[in-house]
């Protein structure tokens, strides 16, 4: 009863989503003040009726209701409830069904916001999300039912929860990059809302900001959570492996930083409206192009995701659809225009604009090597691998243009900028540069490119941090009114979250060198008796216990660690772990962890009757990486804070985003 | 403008050529015996060891290179590739060796070749390409001190 409930209204939102997007086009192109009369009451029909579905799913999951397809699929009777819980977004169906909701409910709270008085821009921004809502319900009716039965033979015991998922990543991680797809989703639907009307004004920027915003800390942390798991729960050591899985996620990442740019200099100079918007498609675009990779099976990834190739056909149906019909009007909207700037070369619009077409520059070669063996395949009928070498290898040099960029960007002024404000900087880089360099020759007999570059990034990242700060604080000419000062306390908070947020790209950065750089290994046989020293602490593996859990079986090796001075530091326990539902083996690493680095060991096959391949590993620095993935997540929300607390500005502030624009043949003359 | 355009174009395109044909040219002499064994340090032995089995793929399991891999002919692969070291074989010859075995997909570091040109200079155009473009947009027009005096004022941060 319950999952025909949950698919009535599944349905029922379908219904309510189609109306709600034709009848809102259509008035507000008619403007028939009756026809969207009915907008808040059809938002909230299709928010509540898409809460109740994921309710009734949920409810089947609580109840351990086998016949639904989904949950045996995902649950059984031992697991327990917080996992079922999360099961709801752990298999394919479901999470489309969490996407959704979320659309809705975000959507929904914009509608009956009061803080947004462009009425006619929020319909049609309503009219658009509920066309992609529609989309999305109509492809997990047809092809994707997360309702589906299994009658009249319904399994007596559902079959695991993958157990890789069974860990609290599996809470976090995912609904965090969903709720980063659909903030993304959003921001698409507020763009095309934007260019169906008058174009991206600073009015519609502000409104977009905190969207983006929003967007962008949820995928900051969808992508640091992913990697901090795979590199504590996955045993094979990494952090990040390019794998197209993990690429998915960072391609949107990547846009939605140039985003985030683009979006606050069109709210603070009304410029790049339509960069912005066009930033606003592709991110979208892509973030769907990348659930299309991951779901439907097409590249070949370490992250087992249930895949299945026909709902990749109606993934790419939908991604044709929405980015042909916005690219399309796009290009009408757009075309045989060329922008006119009031900007120099050197000045900081334009040092950001280069920033962000940089930043979609890298995001386009990484979505290049993730697709790359397809095509090949397809064109040559040969196999080929693209793996992190490759990736390292193009990724390093253009992220090292960005931060160059991002260093100069904000020490650069609006409009026009003096040759001799970039002589502080060019002195920063010399010396920056130069550290790198000798550090580089002193740390290491060989010499290493990719230490050098990224010694350099994170000095000068950091020194141009510190020079910014310096001139902020400096800076005398500020006006004493009233207003201003208030203005001028919301700068300075936006000022300091930019400059947390850059600290905590340095932070990421220096993590990542240090552990690429500086990660000592070993890799051995051991047994009990056995003992083997790798930077400076001394491993010895004292015996091999056998555990049983309720979900699983495991053999663990009691491996004791004594530093130089031949104290105790800890215990690690590496495990094998067999489960018992389904036989799956997994290998779970011992990690003791310190904010100046990790001791990892990873326990490996059994060589001999005693004996096992054991992998000990020294990373320095690693959670570095992800101490700085929540500064810049803090930042983010503390800009959202700020911006939340301004209030709406004065009709005649509004002004086109492009004050004006000529033809070609104009500008030329 | 669109000369230059044009001609980097161009430039790139007959740049991708050149390398292609060198690099299908290099493809047939790549295996080549062994002449004089390498006589490594331990340490090397083992970070060489480690670094080639970090850039092959393991044959059976789903994209994961050799070192990770818990699968049993990972274990043998790295066994061969320490057995190779200590026989005093380059780096390139291991790898040449293994890609002999079990095809160009083995190596997570595609090489060059002409059907991997456009992986190589793709990212390298794209850059180009996002640098040019901002020169292309940005007609610098004559704004009076004045105006920009009020303006960095008024905005004197990056938000």
């Amino acid at each position: 009863m319950i999952p025909e409930l949950g698919l009535i209204f599944l349905i029922v939102s379908a219904i309510t989503s189609i109306l709600l997007g034709i009848i809102t086009l259509a008035g507000s192109y008619k403007n028939n003040y009756y026809l969207l009369s009915y907008v808040k009451t059809l938002t909230g029909i299709m928010t509540f009726s898409l809460c109740a579905s994921i309710s009734c799913l949920l409810i089947s999951f609580v109840i351990d209701d086998f016949t639904v397809a989904y949950v045996a699929n995902n649950s059984n009777t031992q697991l327990a409830l917080i996992y079922k819980v999360a099961a709801v977004w752990g298999g394919h169906e479901g999470s489309m069904l969490f996407w959704v909701v979320a659309m809705a409910i975000w959507g929904c709270i914009i509608t009956f916001s009061t803080k947004y008085q462009d009425r006619a821009f929020i319909n049609r921004f309503i009219a658009i999300l509920s066309l992609v809502i529609a989309g999305f319900c109509l492809f997990m009716l047809f092809t994707s039912n997360p309702f589906a039965r299994l009658l009249p033979n319904y399994p007596i015991e559902g079959r695991d929860l993958n157990p890789i998922l069974q860990d609290i990543g599996l809470i976090l991680h995912p609904p965090m990059l969903f709720l980063g797809y659909v903030g993304l989703t959003i921001c698409f639907a507020g763009a095309i809302s934007a260019l169906l009307g008058e174009g991206l004004t600073k009015q519609k920027a502000a409104y977009l900001r905190p969207w983006v915003l929003a967007a962008w800390v949820f995928l900051t942390g969808g992508n640091a959570f992913g990697s901090w798991w795979a590199y504590n729960e996955l045993g094979w050591g990494g952090w990040w492996f390019w794998d197209p899985v993990e690429n998915a996620s960072f391609i949107p990442w990547l846009v939605a930083t140039a985003l985030l740019h683009s979006v606050s200099m069109t709210h603070k100079r009304g410029q790049f409206g339509f960069t912005t918007i066009f930033l606003c498609i592709l991110a979208f675009s892509l973030s769907l192009l990348g659930t299309f990779l991951v779901r439907s099976g097409v590249v070949q990834s370490v992250h087992a995701f249930a895949s299945d190739p026909t709902r990749g056909v109606s993934i790419l149906v939908l991604l044709i659809a929405y980015s042909g019909a916005a690219l399309t009007l796009f290009a009408y909207k757009t075309s045989n225009l060329i922008l006119k700037v009031d900007f120099a070369a050197l000045s900081k619009e334009s040092f950001l604009l280069l920033g962000n077409l940089v930043l979609v520059a890298a995001a386009l070669s990484v979505l290049l090597g993730t697709c790359y063996p397809l095509i090949y395949e397809v064109v040559t009928g040969a196999t080929i691998s693209v793996g992190p070498p490759y990736f390292n290898s193009i990724f390093i040099p253009i992220s090292v243009c960005v931060f160059i960029l991002m260093g100069l960007t904000p020490l650069i002024k609006w409009q026009t900028a003096s040759v001799t404000t970039l002589k502080t900087p060019a002195i920063l880089a010399g010396a920056s540069l130069l550290f790198a360099i000798v550090f580089t020759i002193t740390s290491r007999e060989e010499f290493s490119i990719w230490l050098l570059l990224g010694v350099f990034s994170v000095l000068w990242i950091l020194s141009c941090i510190l020079l910014s700060l310096w001139l902020f604080i400096t800076n005398k000419d500020r006006s004493t009114s009233q207003e201003l000062e208030a203005k001028d306390k919301r700068a300075r908070t936006r000022f300091s979250a930019m400059c947390l947020a850059h600290l905590g790209v340095a932070l990421s950065v220096f993590g990542a060198t240090t552990v690429s750089n500086f990660e000592q290994e070993e890799l051995l046989r051991m047994g009990p008796g056995n003992g083997k020293e790798v930077a400076g602490y001394t491993f010895v593996y004292e015996e091999t216990q056998h555990i049983d859990r309720p979900s699983f079986t495991a053999i663990q090796a009691k491996i004791m660690v004594l530093d130089k001075h031949e104290n105790l530091v800890t215990y690690i326990y590496p495990q094998r772990q067999t489960f018992k539902t389904n036989a799956m083996q997994m290998s779970a690493a011992g990690i003791h962890s310190s904010l100046f680095g990790d001791l990892y060991v990873s326990m490996g096959l059994a060589l001999s009757e005693t004996e096992y391949l054991i992998r000990i590993s020294y990373k320095p620095f690693v959670n570095w990486l992800w101490i700085g993935a929540l500064f810049m997540m803090f930042a983010g929300c503390l800009t959202i804070y700020n911006l939340r607390s301004v209030k709406e500005k004065k009709a005649n502030d509004e002004t086109p985003a492009i004050p004006s624009l000529l033809t070609r043949e104009e500008v030329r003359s | 403008m669109r000369q230059i355009i044009l001609s980097i174009i161009a430039l790139t395109l007959s740049i991708s050529l050149v390398f292609s044909f060198i690099a299908d040219a290099n493809a047939d002499e790549r295996v080549k015996p062994i002449a004089d064994p390498i006589a490594y340090t331990a340490d090397e032995i083992r970070n060489l060891g480690l670094g080639i089995s970090r850039r092959l793929r393991c044959p059976k399991s789903v994209n994961q290179n050799l070192l990770d891999s818990q699968a049993p002919i990972a274990s043998e692969l790295k066994a061969q590739i320490f057995l190779m070291l200590n026989q005093g074989h380059s780096e390139e010859y291991i790898v040449n060796f293994m890609v002999e075995r079990y095809g160009e997909k083995i190596r997570y570091m595609p090489s060059l070749s002409s059907g991997t040109t456009l992986l190589w200079l793709a990212p390298l155009l794209l850059v180009l390409l996002a640098i040019l473009s901002v020169f292309f947009f940005i007609r610098p027009k004559m704004i009076s001190r004045a105006e920009h005096v009020e303006i960095s004022q008024i905005d004197g941060t990056k938000s």
